[in-house]
């Protein structure tokens, strides 16, 4: 220690030299140099974030403005396609809106309601549009929704021109960029937009459910689990339950670790030990308070080697569903990944295969163990359908496909449209330009419903 | 007097010259603390949402790091939010693992975040829905204890 100060001292002792001196001098030239420099970059770096902030905010304001014009246009058009052509052209606009508006540096709550109003003029619109396509004529209530959502538009348009007035003449400035930057650009700027975004927010404060055909509506988040049978159980008869599915001989012991109450499917959450576990490995499962089912189950667990291929991991998880009483599944799809395979099941019934009733278990290929389940589709949808016949025959619904498929297998199945709604379907397999597809053709009106690409990779398969 | 300046202008110079020196280093690409950015193109959504998750919950057990990657997943499909993953991520402000740039730290193809973005991928969602998580210790806004707690696992809430 003293050795330090003593040659500080002697240091500071050559400091007062005069040669010294200037040299000193003229370090802190070139240290302020620097300063200038590092300066001059932090302020090109601010003012390139300000613009792409600004141009999101105008790029905002000028989608907004389409979509209002387009909405009246849609009000206007008298004819059925150019209704069509308008709500297409409604639905990208609100789609490039609501891109631009989460890109605004401001707190997602803030905007949260302009946000959801985007999203879902975008998704009425085009529910509409193809509502339209398939031969339907907009009934009154759906104009009247039109007429309502174009008011809205009118209205946000407005608060956002207030602040687009604002922010051009430089009476605001983007309060995320004050706040963060270094002390000398935190300029006391007395309007932050935040405030201002929130007046354009409450634009919506009265905004009404809207329920249509389409995955943003908000009949969505609120349907009643139809899979979920059975009594209600205790936490305590819930553990007899795991204890009883995966075998007393396997389960080392099961721990209760939360409950979740405030959804439609209520669970406990437990942490089980296996007895061949490893020492920091274990797993988690949510058992369903109404009838005991599994909801889901993680077990991480390293699985170095494979030593079962695919379809011996296919009739294990058949057996282990089996096993927890869930039966006539079938296996559609699988991934395999670390040395793990992620099996789809399907429901079948009478040769339909429900889609919709989806459960997704995770085998891992060293011992065909389970170490994943996934069962929130087979509950939500899971009943005995009553199937109908179908309105029009395979022959029928085949000679509707493009003839360029080259059709390999033909079945039935129920398909989820991404409404939670389901569609009775023909299921025809084939080959176009070496890609396998996947058509379905509507069993009751010989609409196609949906085209799905098979996608084979080394992993396993894929459908889009 | 002139001690006391000589004195100032001594720890003056120090500092500046370790600031010269960090930002050469810094300029020619040199590496002072550990601190590697790996390349960010052509990451996929699995390797985004692994880095994410990385950033997020790098100390948390296995099943927080699935839920802080289906809580991505999740928002990308709610009205109130971006509609992709790369556009919830980047949403300005939506994660401290942004904003501090710890999303860019590289990681191990083998590590549990990658499985844990994987599984989050494939469906499996252990916060049931929710669109939010915080860390009661850390969490500095007042708003987001006015969202509704679903669950909580590891050091995080997670609410709806």
């Amino acid at each position: 220690m003293g050795k330090v100060r003593e040659k500080l001292l002697d240091f500071k002792h050559r400091l007062q030299d005069r040669h010294m001196y200037s040299i000193v001098l003229v370090v802190i030239a070139a240290v302020s140099i620097w300063g200038i420099y590092q300066y001059r970059n932090a302020a090109k770096l601010r003012q390139e974030l300000d613009n792409k902030y600004n141009r999101a905010f105008y790029d905002l304001t000028g989608y907004v403005n389409n979509v209002e014009t387009l909405l009246i246009k849609s009000l206007v058009a008298s004819t059925d396609s150019k209704t069509a052509t308008t709500l297409q052209e409604v639905w990208r606009q609100a789609n490039f809106a609501q891109t631009n508006l989460g890109q605004l540096p401001v707190s997602q709550n803030i905007l949260a309601r302009t946000s959801k109003f985007l999203t879902q003029v975008g998704d009425f619109a085009y529910s509409l549009n193809n509502y339209i396509l398939s031969g339907n004529r907009i009934t009154d209530e759906q104009y009247n929704t039109l007429e309502k959502l174009y008011e809205y538009a009118v209205n946000l348009n407005k608060g956002l021109e207030e602040l687009n007035a604002q922010l051009s003449t430089g009476r605001i400035r983007w309060k995320e960029l004050s706040e963060k930057g270094p002390g000398i650009f935190r300029r006391t700027s007395s309007e932050m937009p935040t405030q201002q975004f929130e007046n354009v927010d409450k634009t919506f404060q009265e905004y009404p459910t809207l329920i249509y055909d389409g995955p943003f509506s908000d009949h969505m988040t609120k349907s009643e689990p139809k899979g979920l049978t059975g009594e209600d159980i205790s936490a305590e008869e819930g553990k007899k339950k795991i204890i009883q599915m995966f075998g007393e001989d396997k389960v080392a012991s099961v721990e209760l670790t939360g409950e979740n109450k405030s959804d439609t499917i209520k669970t406990f959450n437990y942490t089980i030990k296996f007895k061949d576990s490893p020492e920091d490995a274990q797993a988690s499962l949510d058992l369903t308070q109404k009838g005991g089912h599994i909801f889901w189950m993680l077990y991480n667990r390293p699985v170095s080697e494979k030593k079962i291929d695919v379809d011996q991991a296919k009739k294990k998880g058949l057996e282990f569903l089996k096993q927890i009483g869930i039966e006539n599944m079938k296996d559609t799809y699988y991934l395999s990944e670390d040395n793990t395979a992620t099996i789809n099941y399907a429901y079948q019934q009478d040769d339909v295969i429900v889609y919709p009733d989806l459960i997704k278990v995770k085998i891992a290929l060293d011992n065909g163990e389970v170490v994943g389940i996934e069962c929130k589709g087979y509950l939500s949808s899971h009943e005995k359908r009553e199937i109908p016949e179908p309105k029009i025959s395979m022959e029928e619904a085949k000679s509707k496909i493009n003839p360029n498929i080259e059709i390999q297998s033909e079945g039935m199945a129920i398909i989820p449209t991404n409404y939670k709604t389901e569609v009775f379907c023909y299921e025809f397999k084939g080959k176009m330009k070496d890609k396998d597809v996947l058509v379905y053709i509507n069993a009751e009106t010989g609409q196609e419903q949906e085209i799905l690409l098979i996608i084979n990779t080394p992993d396993g398969i894929l459908t889009m | 007097m002139k001690n006391t300046l000589n004195n100032f202008l001594l720890v003056i110079a120090v500092i500046s010259l370790l600031g010269v020196a960090i930002t050469v280093f810094d300029s020619l690409g040199i590496d002072l603390f550990g601190k590697a950015f790996a390349q960010s193109k052509n990451i996929s959504d699995e390797q985004l949402l692994a880095r994410a998750i990385n950033g997020e919950a790098r100390g948390e057990p296995y099943e927080g790091q699935v839920a802080v990657g289906a809580v991505i997943i999740n928002r990308t499909r709610d009205p109130n939010f971006p509609k992709t993953i790369a556009g919830v991520i980047y949403q300005p402000g939506a994660f401290t693992a942004v904003s501090d740039g710890q999303i860019n730290v590289p990681i191990d193809p083998n590590s549990t975040v990658v499985k844990a973005a994987r599984d989050a991928l494939n469906g499996w969602d252990p916060t049931n829905g929710c669109l939010y998580y915080w860390n009661p210790e850390t969490a500095t806004s007042k708003w987001i204890w006015s969202r509704q707690i679903v669950t909580k696992i590891g050091k995080h809430y997670f609410g709806k």
